[in-house]
C-alpha cells in the first residue's frame, strides 16, 4: 500500500542572453530612405529621415545613448562624429554581415546613406528649409507594451563606481503569485540606461542563485550564470533588454510558465560612465491566459575545451558541429564569445549538400552582442549539419584584450576567460514525429553531443543522465550519474540523482549511501531527504524513513508527496493516528494526489477495523 | 579622423585673421592678454594663465554631453590632485550652447574639484590647437604650448576602448614639463567628440 516516488532533478547551465535591436515605430519606411545624392545636403530634407529611423530610438532623453539626436541642434553639434562613426560602421551598432537570411530590425546603413552624412558634415551641416523636415518621431513613453500586469522592483540598488572595468551584476526578483501564470513578455527597465549595456532574465525555479548573495536582496556579481533546474523548459525563452530594444512578445502558445515562488534573475552588463550610479532595475510582467503549447529548444554548440589560446595568437580557430536528428524551424541565433572573439561564423549544411550561412559576424564586439531573430523561420531538415567556426585574437592588436601584454587565455566563465558558444532557438517541426517526441530526441542528442565534447564536464554528464532517467533508461542514466559523482564526489545534486537511479534499479542499500552524502553536503535539500526516506522505506527501515520524510515536509511545507509518504511510513510503523493526520494534510495540499487518497482510505479502514474488531 | 593612425585632414574654415595669427603664435608663446572672451561660471572674464601664476598650466577640453570625455572624469580629477603642487588644471568647456548651470551640474555629477571655464569663442581651444573632447594642452610657466592631444591610449576609436590604457601621455608630458626635460611628443591625436567650429 505504500506508494513511494522518487523525483529527479536536472542541472542546466545557462549563460547570458540578450536580444538584438528591434526598432521602435518610425514614420519612415526604408525605401524612402534611399538617398538621391542631392548637390547640397540639408538636415531637414536628407539627414533627419535617416537619423529619426536609425538613431533617435536610442538617442533621445531617458534612453541608452549618451546624447539625444532628435533636432537639428542636437545633430549639428555631432555632425562630424556622426559621419565618422557611420563611415566606420561603428554606429548604428549591428554586428551581422548582410547575407541571404534576413534578421528582424536590421540596422545597417546603405553606402549612399553614409555618403550623405559625410557630405552633410563636410558642407558645414546646413539645416535646410523648414518645410522639408519630417515630423519628429513619436515614441511611447514609459512601459513600451502598456501598463504591465505586475511590476517587480529590485529591493536594493547596486552601486556602480564612477570608473573601472565593465561590471556584471545579477539582481534576484522573488515572485509570489497564488497560482501559475503564463508570461507572454517581460519588459526590463534596467535603471540608468546609459550605463547598462545589456540585461537579460533567467528563470530560477529552485532559488539556486540565492545562495550566491552575501545578504538577502544584495544581488551578486558574475558574467555567466549557472542555474539549477528540475526540467528543461526555461532555457527556450529569451527575455532581454538591450539599448533600443522593445520587448519581445512571445506568440500565442509559446508563453513562459511562471510557478508560485519562482525567482527571476536579471543579469546586467554595466559600464562605468565617469560618475557613480545607483542601479535599481524593475521588471514589467505581461500575462496571457493562453498556456504554452509549443516548446522551443535552445540548441547549444560549444567548444570551450578547445580554448587554450597562446599569447600573441591573432587567428586562433575553434569549431564545433552538430547534426540535427529531427527537422526544426530555426527562430533565432545567439553567438557568444568574450573579449578575444574576432570573427564568428555559423553555417548549416543541408542533407542535399547545399550550405546556408546562418550568421556571420566579421568584427565581433562583445558590447553589441545580441540574439538575432530571423525575419522568417528557417527550416532545417533532419540530417542538417550545423557548424560554428570562431576565430579569436589574443594579440596586442586586439584592443579589447583584457591582458596587456597578452597572456594565455583558456575557456571559462570569468570575463577574462574566453567562450565559444552558439545557441540556436528552434521549434521542433515534426513531420511524422510528434513535436514533443522530436523535442526529446533533440535534447538527448544535444546532451550526448555535450558529453562527447566534454567527457569530464560535470554538468554534461549529469544532464545526459537526467535526460536518460526522465525517459526511464535508469541503467544508462546510472553510468552518467556515476561519472558525475566521480567528478564531484560530494555534490549534493549528483549524489541525489545517483541515489534516485539506484533506488529505481532496486539497489536501495547503495542508494542510501549516496543519499546520505547528499543530505550531509546540503542539509536543507528537501528532495534528497525525500529520496532518502524512500530508500529507507524500501528497506523497511521505517523509523529512519519517517525522520527523512518529516524533514522533507518541514523544508518544503507545500509538498503533498512528502506528507503522503510520511503518512505511509508512519502507517507502516504502526502509528495509524499520526499517519492519518499527515495523509489528510497531503490531500489538503493536493486534492489530486490519488496516492494520498488511497493511503488515507486504507489507514481509515485499518483504524476502524482495529477499533471495531 | 581623430584616430591615431589617420592624418589630420587639412580643412580650411575661414575665421577672423586675429585668430589665425593667434594660432600661429601660440605654438611659441601665449601672450597673457589673449584669454579675453574666456569666462568663468559667473560670466566674468577670466584668464587661466594669469591666475596660474608661475605654475605649469594644463587645460582639459570637455563637453557635458560627450560620453568619452565623461568617462575620463575620474582620471582627470586624479591627475589634477596628483600634480596640484606644480600644475594649475582648468576644465575648459568650448561648446557655446552649454550654460554655466549645465556646467555646474556636470561638475557636481562627475565629482570634479577643478576650476572650470567657458570658452565660447574657442580662443583657448585655438591657442591650444585642440579639436576634440577630451583633449589636453600643457603650457610651460612661460606659456609655451608644450603638448596637446590625448590623455592616454584608453580609447582607440569612438566606442572602442581598451580595458585599461597602456600609455599615459598627459601624465608623461606633465612629468617632463615639471622636471624640465624634453617631451617625447608635442602632439598625439585624441579620440572623442569634435568641437564644432574648429577645423
Amino acid at each position: 500500500m505504500t506508494s513511494l516516488h522518487s523525483r529527479l532533478f536536472f542541472l542546466l547551465s545557462f549563460v547570458t542572453l540578450s536580444l538584438s535591436f528591434a526598432l521602435v515605430t518610425s514614420p519612415q519606411n526604408r525605401s524612402n530612405l534611399e538617398p538621391a545624392f542631392p548637390a547640397s545636403v540639408t538636415f531637414n530634407r536628407d539627414i533627419a529621415p535617416i537619423l529619426f529611423h536609425y538613431c533617435s530610438p536610442c538617442h533621445r532623453p531617458g534612453e541608452a545613448a549618451p546624447f539625444p539626436l532628435l533636432t537639428y541642434q542636437d545633430a549639428q553639434k555631432f555632425a562630424r562624429v556622426i559621419a565618422m562613426v557611420a563611415e566606420r560602421r561603428i554606429m548604428p551598432p549591428w554586428l551581422p554581415a548582410s547575407g541571404d537570411l534576413k534578421f528582424l530590425g536590421e540596422l545597417r546603413l546603405s553606402d549612399g546613406q553614409i555618403a550623405l552624412f559625410r557630405q552633410w558634415a563636410d558642407q558645414g551641416a546646413p539645416e535646410g528649409h523648414a518645410q522639408d523636415l519630417p515630423p519628429t518621431p513619436q515614441f511611447t513613453p514609459g512601459w513600451q507594451l502598456g501598463k504591465p500586469d505586475v511590476v517587480l522592483s529590485a529591493r536594493k540598488p547596486h552601486a556602480l563606481p564612477a570608473s573601472g572595468t565593465d561590471n556584471y551584476w545579477n539582481f534576484i526578483f522573488t515572485t509570489n503569485f497564488l497560482s501559475t501564470r503564463w508570461v507572454s513578455a517581460i519588459e526590463i527597465r534596467p535603471g540608468e540606461k546609459r550605463v547598462v549595456h545589456h540585461a537579460n532574465i533567467l528563470l530560477d525555479r529552485l532559488h539556486s542563485s540565492r545562495a550566491q548573495q552575501q545578504h538577502p536582496d544584495d544581488g551578486f556579481p558574475g558574467m555567466e550564470l549557472r542555474i539549477e533546474s528540475e526540467s528543461f523548459d526555461p532555457d527556450s525563452h529569451i527575455f532581454f533588454w538591450k539599448p533600443g530594444s522593445i520587448p519581445h512578445v512571445e506568440p500565442d502558445g509559446m508563453a513562459l510558465r511562471l510557478d508560485p515562488g519562482d525567482d527571476l534573475v536579471l543579469n546586467t552588463h554595466l559600464r562605468p560612465s565617469g560618475k557613480s550610479e545607483s542601479i535599481q532595475p524593475s521588471l514589467g510582467l505581461y500575462f496571457t491566459d493562453k498556456p504554452a503549447t509549443q516548446f522551443p529548444v535552445l540548441l547549444e554548440l560549444q567548444n570551450d575545451k578547445a580554448l587554450d589560446i597562446p599569447p600573441g595568437a591573432a587567428n586562433f580557430e575553434v569549431t564545433d558541429e552538430f547534426t540535427l536528428p529531427a527537422e526544426v524551424q530555426l527562430l533565432a541565433i545567439y553567438p557568444h564569445a568574450h573579449y578575444l572573439g574576432k570573427d564568428l561564423l555559423a553555417t548549416a549544411t543541408l542533407p542535399d549538400g547545399s550550405e546556408k550561412t546562418l550568421i556571420h559576424i566579421p568584427r565581433w564586439d562583445l558590447n553589441w552582442q545580441g540574439v538575432f531573430y530571423y525575419e522568417t523561420a528557417v527550416i532545417l531538415p533532419a540530417g542538417t549539419r550545423v557548424s560554428m567556426r570562431y576565430i579569436y585574437d589574443n594579440s596586442s592588436d586586439n584592443i579589447a584584450n583584457p591582458f596587456h601584454p597578452p597572456q594565455r587565455v583558456v575557456g571559462g566563465n570569468r570575463t577574462t576567460d574566453e567562450m565559444a558558444h552558439l545557441w540556436l532557438q528552434v521549434l521542433p517541426h515534426g513531420g511524422a514525429i510528434p513535436a514533443d517526441q522530436s523535442r526529446r530526441v533533440l535534447q538527448e542528442a544535444l546532451a550526448r553531443h555535450d558529453v562527447l565534447r566534454n567527457p569530464s564536464d560535470f554538468s554534461a554528464q549529469y544532464n545526459l543522465g537526467a535526460m536518460l532517467q526522465a525517459r526511464g533508461d535508469y541503467a544508462e542514466a546510472l553510468k552518467h550519474f556515476q561519472v558525475a559523482v566521480q567528478l564531484r564526489s560530494s555534490d549534493a545534486i549528483a549524489n541525489n540523482a545517483l541515489g534516485g537511479a539506484l533506488l529505481a534499479l532496486g539497489d536501495s542499500s547503495s542508494a542510501v549511501s549516496r543519499l546520505l552524502v547528499a543530505v550531509r553536503s546540503k542539509p536543507d535539500y528537501a528532495s534528497a531527504h525525500y529520496n532518502l526516506g524512500n530508500a529507507y522505506a524500501s528497506l523497511s527501515r521505517f523509523d529512519e524513513a519517517i525522520v527523512q520524510f518529516a524533514e522533507a515536509a518541514r523544508l518544503n511545507p507545500q509538498d503533498s508527496m512528502a506528507e503522503a509518504n510520511l503518512g505511509a511510513a508512519l502507517a507502516e510503523s504502526g502509528n495509524l493516528a499520526e499517519a492519518e493526520l499527515h495523509l489528510e494534510k497531503a490531500v489538503k495540499l493536493d486534492p489530486q494526489n490519488s496516492l494520498a487518497h488511497d493511503d488515507l482510505e486504507e489507514v481509515k479502514r485499518r483504524r476502524s477495523f482495529s477499533s471495531h474488531p | 579622423m581623430f584616430v591615431g593612425s589617420t592624418p589630420r585632414k587639412k580643412h580650411w574654415t575661414p575665421f577672423p585673421a586675429v585668430f589665425a595669427l593667434l594660432l600661429f603664435t601660440a605654438a611659441f608663446s601665449f601672450p597673457q592678454d589673449t584669454a579675453s572672451g574666456v569666462l568663468d561660471l559667473d560670466g566674468r572674464s577670466a584668464d587661466p594663465f594669469r591666475s596660474a601664476g608661475s605654475k605649469i598650466v594644463v587645460l582639459l577640453f570637455l563637453r557635458t554631453d560627450c560620453p568619452i570625455s565623461n568617462r575620463y572624469a575620474p582620471t582627470i580629477q586624479e591627475l589634477s590632485v596628483r600634480y596640484a603642487g606644480h600644475v594649475a588644471f582648468y576644465l575648459i568647456y568650448p561648446i557655446k550652447s552649454e550654460s554655466s548651470d549645465q556646467i555646474r551640474k556636470h561638475l557636481l555629477d562627475f565629482g570634479y574639484h577643478v576650476p572650470a571655464l567657458r570658452d565660447p569663442g574657442l580662443k583657448l581651444a585655438r591657442a591650444s590647437q585642440v579639436s576634440i573632447t577630451p583633449e589636453a594642452a600643457v603650457f610651460s610657466p612661460a606659456r609655451k604650448l608644450l603638448y596637446h592631444g590625448r590623455i592616454d591610449d584608453w580609447y582607440v576609436e569612438f566606442t572602442r576602448a581598451r580595458r585599461a590604457p597602456t600609455t599615459h601621455d598627459l601624465a608623461d608630458s606633465i612629468e617632463a614639463a615639471v622636471s624640465g626635460k624634453p617631451l617625447s611628443a608635442a602632439s598625439i591625436p585624441a579620440v572623442g567628440c569634435y568641437i564644432p567650429g574648429l577645423p
